[in-house]
Parts: structure tokens; C-alpha cells; sequence
């Protein structure tokens, strides 16, 4: 990170704040002042036709939360969802741009193609997974039972044991493009002479990805997890189209069950809580990234 | 075999599993699409066929002029345009100054700032839906696609102005030193020499805020009610109707939505590449 | 050097001046018309749908001072859309609500009471309309009300309609062959709705209640049989396990589902697609005759600006000859007042017949007394009857659980 010039005492000492001042107000005004409103729901008992008449009912919402076991699951479902599409997309998006970064013809139009996933509506996608994946006529099951997997048999959304993994293939389906173009890119910048270097010596190709590749692309990869982590936690409109969170609560994350008591449920205060948990979550990830980025950094002598 | 020639022959078999390989990764990645193009023209008995037909029926490309013609399609989209294109610009035209103040400055709360930045990107719409119903009447945003624009750009600023931060963060501050001893301004500078050397992180920018405000979907449902200013993703939704789903329907619109943003993101592909790790590789 | 951000701001805000302007407004041209709103969900179904429009439209072309505007929502979320709407001061003047939602919206004091309105047209309601009264006043007329029966494809099932659950099951077993199902029903939370739906038909066939008025009765020995005989179907092998009610619909006039049991306007939709099917209907093969029946009810939003123009309308929705048209549109359903059928159409499509025989034994798929709290009470036992389902569980220790913790959730 370059640091910036100490401002010129005086003359630019305002101009920061003035550069930040629209977006602050901006995003006080849509996503602050929201977020302070639903803190305050929080504690109240509001009916989603109502939403302007509150009981106030202090912890109560989320003495709900904690009471009920299926909270934990709620908690945990989101955890392996996201470590999973963060873990998987990634290592799938390393594979796949380490194939891509070798040349070879028609390397332009592969680049380009794999990252169709990527660009497709999840409105869409959704419905289009949930016709691969019918238990009689999808396709999904089709191709396993032709290759003798006694799994072809099995309904996939509508199995509690095998809705999660469904959902999962769904999902790093269309985020893996994402992450290969990004380790693409930083692959880039691996320098060439020193892998050069590392072959003469007669490195075998694992250890010069250890000592060459990965250093470089590090940084890259560590930012991409922390997109990809941010946007795990807030997906919705996939898993909702999907599964609505069943069955069973197998895909039931932190966003769907906020939806649920928000919207089926219409107990606004309770999808508030459920929010607020989420937020804490939310931050606690943040503030580990940036703790980690800030010693890397000082690691490398930033 | 001479040492050289053998490295090449497994040079050359290597080669050969990598196209493997390719090809196979190409064909999981559009498979899917492929598939919806398949099945909005198999005929409705030929749905539950096994063996799935793997072929599209030709014979019913109509589909695709009917679904023109008896659904409005092509509102929908000119609405998620609008939308898409709004959202990006107002996300970019938002973003530019902080992340410059961001990157060039040393200031009190900039931390803070960044944290904030990062806090909000967490915040899923339909936490936000209903306060932001709220405060939208107030404003008379409700039912209006500029509002659904101010309501989009909120989730993704936060995104755009941390990925232009990065990239500034690459751009050499001598350009800067000379500009300024000519007497242009700090926002001259920011506007004439800094924007144009970040072009590729605009560039990923844009896609990023251009997919987010074409595949919205809570925000769109609730603060939209007017027929006529629907957008693609809530009219694909409400084709899942209650007693029936008309299956071909359905998917031909699928793909006609789908299209668009992929053709779109083709074009630009090769900025994105570019500008997702400028700035954040420090080789 | 300074231009160029002017320049930029000022296009932003022409181009968001731009945007605030609501497109495709129609024009208020010739005369002004006031324009009130109409959403349901039947607007957005294929076939009915445009049929419903044109209906609409009749009204339209009557009169030139009232112009009715249709809103399509998707069955999902047009509750919610219009909730959020209604709580934050607007939202369509006319709603076509789902029950449940209706008992919702009724307890939000978000719709009008209609007495007022309806005393002067002498109509007779059908029977339907009893439910929609709380507290003795109506809120809503019947704008479509529709029982469930067994439908069957007389092709497929030589032997007729089944006499009773066993010989149900066992025709079903016997349908149940290469590519061809017996029975469906829905049995997955991605479909809620449509689960209870089904699930209370049996339930209630079996003798079985939610709710006596006053308490919960979630394990009481009807609605445990009745759960015992959902899972005797689940694990039949009849069934095509994880299709949605769309897809099994569409199999149904494919020929390749040889029964089901679904309300009045799907029987429409199945002859429609299928007209050479020889599509018949009986009564639901369960001990007692009593099952579930859609009553979707018209309402006019608290919120509305144009409560004159919408009374015009509503009263012209019912007069005989709109409720004809209605009737004959919504399929084997029925209108908010009597209207005879024809010989024609009995003729043409003798399933009629049975359905409207099925009205005195129609209740509402609702927790009587607790209806605010059904979706919450849905919720639960559906949770439960899966565990049953899918996890093994007793029908009797799930349903017990259900018993207690809706009744703690009941009393929040």
C-alpha cells in the first residue's frame, strides 16, 4: 500500500473529508440508518403488516434464538456453506487457472468461456438446477445411473443429507469462474525468471509452486476469499429458489432463516435479531481478515 | 531416446491431458446453459423421456417468438438495462473520490472508513428491505426505477470503492507531483490522470455493479409494484405460477435473461482480468 | 480543469430526473380516468391468466370513467409484496388474497369491511362466504372458491374410481409401472403452501382437526391417522418423489400420473392442455368426505384513494353476468355468488359435477381459531410430518411434539 503524502498542512487538510463526505452520507442514509432501525426492531415484537406499531420486548427475540437448538444448525449449515464455497471455488479456480495460464490455442476463447457461469442470473440458475437435479427425469441423475452410481437414484433437494451438497455444486458452479479469473490475473505477476531459475535448479513443479507461485499470488487469493466469504454469507436468492432452506433446515443459513421470520413468519423483531446476529458475525469476520492483511504486511515490510 | 526428446514427448502428452482437461472444465461451465437452451424446445412429453433428449428439437424454436409476443420480455429487459446501467454508473460515479481519499491520504477515521466499508458489503438486502421501504415512501422513491438504482448502488459502492482504492494504490504518485506543480487541482488530477491509468479496475467495476443491478431480485420485488417497470428477474420468478409452470416458457426466458449479461461480460472480459488484482499484487 | 465534474454531476442528475419519471404510465389523455389496481396471482397463470385480463377488461370497456389495472405477483411473494406495501401507506386498491393471508391482513386491520357496501345488491353468496366472516363482519367476497377431489385418467385406470383408501393404494400400487406413477403429492418445504394443502386433505379425510376452536388438537387420533396414511403413500413407491406440483401436474396430462387429488382449477388447467384425456373425478378416497378447500377472497386495501370507484367495480364483479363469465373462466371452481351451470358444460365436462357436489363438504384448510397463527402452526407440523417422511420418525411422537411446541408458540 502506498502511503500517501502527508496532506499539505492547511490548503488539503478538508479535502479528504470532503472526497468521503457524499458516499458517508449516502451510505448513512441507505444502509445506516437502516441498520440502526433494525437494531431497534430487534427488540421489539413488530408484525410485517404493521410495521410501524412495536411492543417492546426487550431480549426476548433473541432469548428465541438461543432457546431453540435448531439456532446452532442455522449457525453451523452457514459456516460449512460458506467455508465450502469459499474452500472449494477457490481450489477449483486455482486448478482451473493454472490450465489456463500454460499456452495453448484457442487459450483466448477458453479464458473467456469459462467464466459463463459467472455472468448467469442466479434467478435463473436456480431454476435451471432444480430441473437437472428432479429425481426422475433430471439429467443430474441420468448421467449417474449410466455410470452405475447407485446415487442416481436418490432425490437430491429433497434429501435432507444430500440438499446441502446439491446446493453447494449450485453455488461454486457459478463461482469458480470468479475465482479463476482473479488467480489468473495475479498469475500474471509471477515473475518468469525466477521460475526460470527454480526449474534449472531442478525444482519439481510442486515446490516452485510453494516457493515462486503461491508468494506471489497470496495476496491476490487472500482478497478473493475475503469477496467471496462476504458474498457466501449473503447469498439468498439461490438457496431460496432452490430449497427455501429445507429440507429440514439442511440449507437453512443465517439469511434464509432471517427471511423466513421476516416474511412467512412475519415477526419482523425476530428476523431483526436473527439480523444483528448476523451483522456480529459479519464484523468479527472483517476484523480477522484485516488482522491477518496488517500482519502479513508488516510481515513483508510494508 | 535423448534426454531432450523425452522431455518433449511428455511435453507433448501433457499437453494433450491439459486440453483434455480444458475441454472437460469448458463443458461443466456450460453445460447448464446448454441444457436451458435444450429444454425450452423439447416438447412437453418428451420432458419426462428417459433417456433425456440431449438434441434440441428445432422444430420448436417458436417458442422463443411466442414467448416474445404473449409475454413482455422485452420490457423486462429494457427495465433490468436501466437498472444494470444506473447502478453502475451512480456505483462508480460515487466511488471514484473516497477510494482516491482512501489511498492517497493519511486522515483520521480512514480506518474506520474502510471497516465500515467492508461491515456494510455484509448486510444481505432482505434485512434492509423493509426499513429502506420505509424511509423510499417518505422520499416517493417507492414504485420508480431510479430508486431501486439508489437502493442497488448502496450494496455495491462499498465493493467498487475498496477494488479502486486497490488500483489507485498502483498508480506511481510522480504522475500526480507533475500535474500538480502545472496547477491542476486535486479533482482535476483525480479525473484527467488518475481515472484514466485505473481503466481496467473501472472497468471490473462496472461489471460488478452491472451484474448486481441485472440479478437483484428481494429489492426489485418489493419496491417495484407497477407492471410495467418490472424488471427480467422478478418477471421470471412470477412465471412460477401457482397451479402450472409453463416449463418452456419459462427456460426460453431464462436464456433470453441470461444472454444479455453474458455477452455483456464476453466484451469485457479482458479488462476484468486486469483490474480484479490491480493494485493488490505487490510483487 | 474543474469542468468535467460539473459536466459529470449534471448528467447524473439529468439521467436520474430521467429514471424518477415512471415509464409506460398510460397516457391520461382523453378524459381523466381514474385508475385503480387489481393484483392476484391468477393474472400471471398460463391459459387463465390472459383469460382473467380480458374479464377485467370487460369493465373497462363498460364505462369510461374507471379504469381497472391488473398486477400479476407470483404466488410467493405477492402476500408479502402487498403487506410491505400496505404497511408503508400504499399498495393495490384491490387485493385477490390467499386465506391465510386474509386472516392476516383482516387482524392488521389493512382491509375494509364490506357489509356496508354489499347490503343493498341482494346476492347470494355461495357457501364460502361464511368463512370469510370474523367477528360477523366480511372483509372480502369469494372470488374464487374451489374443493379438492380425486381426479384420475380413466385411460390409465381401467378399473374406475377407487372405493376407499385401501383400494386406493392398491390401484395406485398396480398403476405404478415403467415411467408411470400411481399417485402425487407434495411432500417438500420448497412447496409449503401446496403441502398443507395436500396434507390437510388427508388429515381431514380421515376425520382428523387442527384445532376444536379453542385448543390446538395437532395429535388427536384423526390427524395422527391421517399422517400414517401420508406415510403409507410416501413409502408406496407410487410416487414421483421430489416433483414439484408444476412437473407432476404436466406428467399428469402426459400420461404419465394415473391420479391425484387437486382443487378445481387445476382439473380446468389438466383438461385444457389434455382435451382427448378422459379425465374423471370422484370423491377423495378417505373415510369421511370432509377435505380442504381453496377460498381465495376479493378485498379492498384500508389504504385505497378511489373507494368509490373501486365499489363500482366490485359491485359490477358481481352481477349475474361478470359472475357467468367468472365462473366459466376460473374452471371447475366457484364464483362469490351462486351461479347454475349449464347443461352444456355438464355435459362437456362432467367433472363439474362432482366438484360443486363436494362444496358441503368443504372446510377451509386453516387452524380454526388460530388462524393468524397458521402459517406458524404450518410451519410446525409440516416440520414434523417431514421427520415422519423422510427420518423415520413415529407419527404419533412427532405429532406430539408438534402438539407442544406449537401451543408454546401460540401463546407468544
Amino acid at each position: 500500500m502506498t502511503p500517501g503524502p502527508a496532506p499539505d498542512a492547511g490548503a488539503e487538510r478538508w479535502t479528504p473529508y470532503w472526497f468521503i463526505a457524499p458516499l458517508a452520507l449516502y451510505l448513512l442514509l441507505f444502509q445506516g440508518v437502516p441498520l440502526v432501525q433494525e437494531a431497534g426492531l430487534s427488540f421489539t415484537a413488530t408484525s410485517l403488516l404493521s410495521p410501524r406499531e412495536h411492543v417492546f420486548v426487550g431480549l426476548d427475540n433473541y432469548r428465541n434464538l438461543l432457546d431453540g437448538s435448531d439456532f446452532h444448525a442455522v449457525l453451523a449449515t452457514t459456516a460449512v456453506y460458506t467455508v465450502a464455497c469459499v474452500v472449494l471455488s477457490i481450489l477449483l479456480g486455482l486448478g482451473v487457472a493454472l490450465l489456463l495460464d500454460a499456452p495453448f490455442r484457442g487459450r483466448g476463447v477458453a479464458r473467456a468461456l469459462v467464466t459463463v457461469p459467472w455472468a448467469a442470473p442466479p434467478v435463473a440458475v436456480a431454476l435451471i438446477f432444480v430441473w437437472i437435479f428432479n429425481a426422475q427425469y433430471g439429467v443430474f441423475n441420468f448421467v449417474l445411473r449410466s455410470v452405475g452410481f447407485a446415487a442416481g437414484r436418490e432425490n437430491w433437494l429433497d434429501t435432507p443429507e444430500l440438499a446441502l451438497p446439491a446446493v453447494l455444486l449450485t453455488t461454486i458452479w457459478q463461482i469458480f469462474p470468479f475465482a479463476a479469473v482473479v488467480i489468473l490475473a495475479a498469475l500474471q505477476g509471477v515473475s518468469a525468471e525466477l521460475k526460470e531459475a527454480a526449474t534449472i535448479d531442478g525444482a519439481d513443479r510442486l515446490s516452485i509452486f510453494g516457493a515462486v507461485v503461491w508468494p506471489t499470488i497470496r495476496p491476490s487469493v487472500a482478497l478473493l476469499s475475503l469477496f467471496l466469504t462476504i458474498w457466501s454469507i449473503r447469498r439468498f436468492d439461490l438457496i431460496w429458489l432452490m430449497t427455501q432452506g429445507g429440507p429440514i433446515g439442511a440449507t437453512e443459513t443465517l439469511v434464509i432463516k432471517l427471511y423466513r421470520d421476516g416474511f412467512v413468519y412475519r415477526d419482523l423483531g425476530q428476523a431483526a435479531a436473527v439480523g444483528m446476529v448476523g451483522v456480529v458475525v459479519a464484523l468479527a469476520v472483517t476484523a480477522v481478515y484485516f488482522h491477518f492483511t496488517r500482519r502479513a504486511e508488516r510481515a513483508a515490510g510494508a | 531416446m535423448s534426454a531432450a526428446a523425452a522431455m518433449a514427448g511428455r511435453r507433448g502428452w501433457t499437453h494433450g491431458l491439459r486440453l483434455l482437461t480444458v475441454l472437460l472444465v469448458l463443458l461443466g461451465a456450460g453445460f447448464p446453459l446448454y441444457w436451458m437452451f435444450v429444454t425450452s424446445l423439447t416438447p412437453s412429453a418428451a420432458l419426462f423421456a428417459v433417456p433425456p433428449h440431449v438434441w434440441p428439437s428445432w422444430s420448436e424454436l417458436g417458442v422463443y417468438t411466442e414467448a416474445f409476443r404473449t409475454i413482455p420480455v422485452g420490457r423486462w429487459l429494457r427495465n433490468s438495462a436501466v437498472i444494470a446501467a444506473g447502478t453502475t454508473v451512480l456505483s462508480i460515479a460515487l466511488a471514484i473520490f473516497p477510494a482516491y481519499a482512501l489511498s492517497r491520504f493519511q486522515f483520521r477515521g480512514a480506518g474506520l472508513v474502510g471497516l465500515g466499508l467492508f461491515a456494510t458489503q455484509m448486510l444481505p438486502e432482505a434485512m434492509l428491505v423493509v426499513p429502506l421501504y420505509a424511509i423510499f415512501g417518505q422520499f416517493g422513491l417507492l414504485n420508480t426505477l431510479a430508486g431501486l438504482i439508489l437502493a442497488n448502488t448502496a450494496f455495491t459502492v462499498p465493493v467498487i470503492t475498496w477494488m479502486l482504492k486497490g488500483a489507485i494504490d498502483g498508480v506511481p504518485i510522480d504522475v500526480e507531483e507533475a500535474a500538480k506543480i502545472d496547477g491542476c487541482t486535486r479533482i482535476g488530477i483525480v479525473l484527467s490522470i488518475v481515472l484514466p491509468l485505473v481503466a481496467p479496475s473501472l472497468a471490473a467495476a462496472a461489471v460488478i455493479s452491472f451484474f448486481h443491478g441485472w440479478n437483484e431480485y428481494v429489492l426489485a420485488t418489493t419496491l417495484i409494484s407497477d407492471e410495467a417497470l418490472r424488471p427480467a428477474s422478478v418477471g421470471l420468478a412470477s412465471f412460477v405460477g401457482e397451479l402450472s409452470t409453463p416449463v418452456h416458457s419459462v427456460m426460453a426466458v431464462g436464456l433470453i435473461y441470461t444472454v444479455p449479461a453474458v455477452v455483456f461480460y464476453l466484451f469485457v472480459q479482458r479488462y476484468v482480468v486486469a483490474g480484479m488484482t490491480a493494485g493488490s499484487v505487490k510483487g | 480543469m474543474v469542468q468535467p465534474t460539473r459536466r459529470h454531476l449534471g448528467a447524473l442528475a439529468a439521467s436520474l430526473a430521467i429514471l424518477g419519471r415512471p415509464l409506460a404510465r398510460p397516457a391520461l389523455a382523453q378524459g381523466v380516468k381514474e385508475i385503480i389496481t387489481f393484483a392476484g396471482v391468477t393474472f400471471t397463470e398460463a391459459g387463465r391468466g390472459d383469460k382473467l385480463r380480458a374479464w377485467v377488461d370487460g369493465f373497462n370497456k363498460s364505462q369510461d370513467r374507471i379504469e381497472v389495472q391488473p398486477i400479476g405477483m407470483p404466488f410467493a411473494t405477492l402476500a408479502n409484496t402487498v403487506f410491505t406495501q400496505m404497511g408503508g401507506g400504499a399498495g393495490p386498491d384491490l387485493v385477490r388474497f390467499d386465506q391465510i393471508d386474509y386472516y392476516a391482513a383482516v387482524a392488521a386491520r389493512r382491509i375494509l369491511p364490506l357489509d356496508e357496501i354489499l347490503a343493498d345488491g341482494h346476492y347470494t353468496f355461495t357457501a364460502a362466504m361464511k368463512y370469510l366472516k370474523v367477528d360477523g363482519k366480511a372483509y372480502g367476497v369469494p372470488f374464487e372458491s374451489s374443493n379438492y377431489v380425486l381426479l384420475h385418467n380413466a385411460a390409465l385406470l381401467k378399473s374406475g374410481a377407487p372405493a376407499n383408501f385401501d383400494d386406493f393404494l392398491a390401484k395406485a400400487k398396480a398403476a405404478t409401472t415403467d415411467g408411470v406413477y400411481g399417485f402425487a403429492f407434495r411432500a417438500t418445504m420448497a412447496e409449503r403452501p401446496g403441502f398443507w394443502q395436500d396434507l390437510c386433505n388427508f388429515v381431514f379425510g380421515f376425520g382428523g382437526r387442527w384445532s376444536d376452536g379453542k385448543e390446538l388438537t395437532l395429535n388427536s387420533p384423526g390427524v395422527i391417522e391421517g399422517v400414517s396414511a401420508y406415510k403409507r403413500v410416501y413409502d408406496s413407491g407410487v410416487l414421483p418423489k421430489g416433483a414439484d406440483a408444476a412437473t407432476y401436474r404436466r406428467m399428469f396430462w402426459e400420461g404419465k400420473l394415473v391420479m391425484e387429488i387437486d382443487n378445481g382449477g387445476v382439473a380446468a388447467i389438466l383438461n385444457q392442455q389434455a382435451p382427448t384425456m378422459p379425465l374423471v373425478a370422484s370423491f377423495s378416497p378417505f373415510p369421511t368426505r370432509t377435505q380442504g378447500a381453496i377460498l381465495a377472497p376479493l378485498t379492498i386495501n384500508a389504504n385505497t384513494k378511489n373507494k368509490a370507484a373501486v365499489t363500482t367495480f366490485l359491485k359490477w364483479s358481481l352481477q349475474p353476468g361478470p359472475q357467468r363469465e367468472l365462473q366459466a373462466l376460473l374452471g371447475a371452481g366457484n364464483a362469490a355468488t351462486v351461479v347454475e351451470r349449464t347443461p352444456e358444460e355438464l355435459q362437456a365436462r362432467p367433472w363439474l359435477k362432482v366438484y360443486d357436489d363436494q362444496t358441503s363438504n368443504s372446510i377451509p384448510q386453516l387452524v380454526e381459531g388460530f388462524e393468524i397463527k397458521t402459517p406458524e402452526v404450518q410451519q410446525i407440523v409440516l416440520e414434523q410430518v417431514l421427520r415422519v417422511l423422510q427420518a423415520g420418525q413415529d407419527p404419533k411422537r412427532a405429532m406430539d411434539e408438534a402438539q407442544r411446541i406449537a401451543a408454546a408458540r401460540v401463546k407468544r
